[in-house]
């Protein structure tokens, strides 16, 4: 960091790298600045990821010590995607009848994502309302809509799964005599897909609502004593300050929810639905990589097409964070 | 507006209306007692939503472990609240605790620093490759961890080397859960950073700046506390995700207290080939959930306006 050619009257290190940092330039500086990231991402990150990426080049190899054959170019890829990879965990029920396996895991990924996240904003924003205004007892009120989010996915799977269990929970019976549910909710899958939403949205709303107060939180609140004396409605006042101030704090939680719905794996196995019921893109990553196979080619493609599936729906989120920063960056 | 508050279920002037009548006539006339009211109905709404599970989670802690099976409903069946020392008698259920928190606590001031100074860059500077670097940043939320776990999981043991360089044998060890899980928890708090930073206007930085402190001065001792509600944000989600992560910090270690295992191990322990004891399994967990819930108290503290009404003006 201290560089000799820089004159500095102290003989302190750490003075004479902060006066060295005084003078670089805007951009030198930002790319110092990133190097303690990048560092960490370099070995932790992209490292792993380059060698699951090569490994997902070549053919399994089950019955051999190396795990890996020949190397066959982008032939997993094709093999997923069009069905044909044997070596994939295969659920217990079909889903929907013919369809191929790895679009039904597309579909319950897509499906649990959409559903999940539009709930969690909603929920989120309620919340977070809930807990920006100022009464007596915030504090707890606090606590309270954040506990879900501390409580570890084990235990969530547990408490879901005994609420919906038909012995000791209480929650299938009526449910089942008004239709919505079938004998044993956990071991269908539609009933499974359901029970784990509602465990997921349960969980996750405290993420979105955190943010989404944080951003709230942030804004200036002589813009609300200013619309006040204007008249404006509370709506009027969501709409043209909150809202538009919040959106780059409410584009990051979505994102990142979309992002880690879109790899639901734990809640899954968690609730006691299991992989089988419920198969999602990281179930079958997983699966196949620590399940009977250890098919570590067909599990790494999997890995990869998930995280591009990902990239594509994350593209719109994208565009719209660019318009946003655009539009409040000075 | 112009009519004095009125209690809310009786009129002394309209005896021949109901209460709801009556109400609805006061809270047209005072609108903010239909948002005050409807404020309270989503409270209680959400509170019971979140609260009640918990409830019931406890139910399950307080009742008799070989009866659980027949069914709890609002009350505990039998009454066994032994449960909540029988954890601690059977593991040592408070080491667990105790690994957990350390690789929440060390992972969490790891992301936060490292996170801080990317989040600056990005947020504040301008600098060639700016987008790329971020999508590059965001690119790795979206694998799978099972993506990343094979080449990590044989370098913390010292079957592969990185660029010629064997570490010292990560697996079991602080070290193989906190660098890891850094990284997976690293892109969100840059992403968050990024965004409240990016939002303190450049006034306050540069009248920081004349005053004679250095950029890094700047960066901590403006930008942070101005933006401390994004910054608690990031790091009650970081600790909180680090101290309940299953994948990693489950994997990375051994089953046993003393090889750094963390809640999740624990918490399996009760569950035996032979028997589930559910009730110990509440017990562990309502127990665990504790730590946070007081880390919780105090740092929303910190989640109040940190540009309050006043800071721009100079």
């Amino acid at each position: 960091m201290a560089t000799e050619s820089q004159p500095s009257r102290s003989k302190n290190p750490i003075k004479r790298g902060l006066a060295w940092m005084e003078n670089l330039s805007e951009e030198a500086y930002a790319y110092l600045l990133l190097i303690p990231a990048f560092l960490v991402l370099a070995v932790i990150a992209f490292w792993p990821l380059w060698r699951t990426f090569k490994l997902s080049l070549f053919e399994d190899e089950l019955f051999g010590a190396a795990k890996v054959g020949d190397f066959v170019g982008l032939q997993n890829y094709i093999d997923v995607i069009t069905n044909q990879n044997e070596l994939l965990t295969r659920p217990l029920i079909d889903l929907t009848g013919g369809t191929p396996f790895f679009r039904q895991a597309l579909l319950v990924t897509i499906a649990f994502a959409v559903i999940s996240v539009v709930f969690e904003t909603v929920i989120g924003f309620g919340q977070a309302y809930i807990m920006a205004r100022e009464y007596r007892g915030r504090r707890w009120v606090r606590v309270a809509i954040i506990l879900p989010w501390a409580i570890p996915i084990v235990i969530q799977g547990m408490l879901f799964y005994l609420l919906f269990n038909p012995s000791v929970g209480f929650l299938s019976g009526p449910l089942q005599s008004i239709g919505v549910f079938g004998a044993n909710p956990l071991t269908d899958s539609i009933d499974a897909f359901i029970i784990t939403t509602v465990a997921d949205i349960w969980k996750t709303s405290a993420f979105m609502a955190l943010l989404i107060l944080a951003g709230m939180q942030s804004i200036d609140k002589s813009l609300y004593d200013v619309a006040e004396v204007a008249g404006a409605s509370p709506w009027q006042r969501f709409r043209h300050i909150t809202l538009p101030l919040i959106l780059p704090a409410l584009l990051v939680a979505m994102l990142f929810r979309t992002i880690d719905a879109m790899r639901v794996y734990g809640i899954i196995e968690a609730s006691g639905a299991g992989c089988g019921t419920v198969p999602s893109l990281s179930c079958l990553v997983v699966d196949t990589m620590f399940g009977s196979t250890q098919a570590y080619a067909s599990a790494a493609t999997v890995a990869f097409i998930t995280a591009i599936i990902i990239g594509v729906a994350i593209t719109v989120y994208l565009v719209a964070l660019k318009f946003s920063s655009g539009g409040t960056h000075q | 507006m112009s009519q004095p508050p009125q209690p809310e279920t009786a009129s002394i002037d309209d005896e021949t209306s109901g209460p709801f009548t009556n109400w609805v006539d006061s809270a047209i006339a005072n609108p903010k007692k239909v948002y005050r009211a409807m404020f309270a109905t989503v409270a209680i709404f959400f509170l019971f939503t979140t609260l009640f599970p918990l409830y019931w989670l406890t139910m399950i802690a307080f009742s008799d472990g070989s009866r659980v099976s027949e069914g709890v409903g609002l009350l505990p069946t039998g009454f066994d609240p032994s449960s909540f020392i029988q954890i601690f008698q059977q593991v040592p259920f408070h080491l667990y605790m105790f690994n957990s928190l350390v690789f929440a606590t060390l992972t969490t001031i790891f992301v936060l620093l490292i996170a801080s100074l990317a989040g600056y860059a990005f947020g504040r500077l301008q600098f060639r490759g700016k987008r790329p670097m971020m999508l590059a940043v965001l690119v790795i939320s979206f694998f799978p961890p099972a993506a990343f776990f094979i080449p990590l999981f044989q370098l913390f043991n010292q079957q592969i080397s990185f660029l010629g360089i064997t570490p010292p044998e990560l697996y079991s060890t602080p070290g193989g859960v906190v660098i890891p899980l850094s990284a997976v928890f690293l892109p969100l708090a840059i992403f968050i950073l990024t965004t409240f930073y990016g939002q303190i206007p450049d006034g306050l930085e540069d009248a920081a700046r004349i005053e004679g402190t250095t950029r890094l001065g700047a960066l901590f001792r403006v930008i942070v506390p101005l933006s401390a509600p994004g910054v608690a944000t990031a790091g009650i989600l970081t600790f909180i995700a680090v101290y309940n992560e299953f994948f990693f910090s489950f994997l990375m270690t051994g089953a046993a207290a003393q090889d750094w295992a963390p809640i999740v191990d624990g918490i399996i322990s009760y569950r035996s080939q032979f028997q589930v004891r559910y009730d110990l399994m509440a017990a562990a967990s309502i127990v665990a959930v504790l730590p946070v819930a007081t880390l919780v108290v105090i740092a929303q503290e910190k989640i109040v306006s940190g540009l309050t009404s006043g800071a721009l003006k100079e």
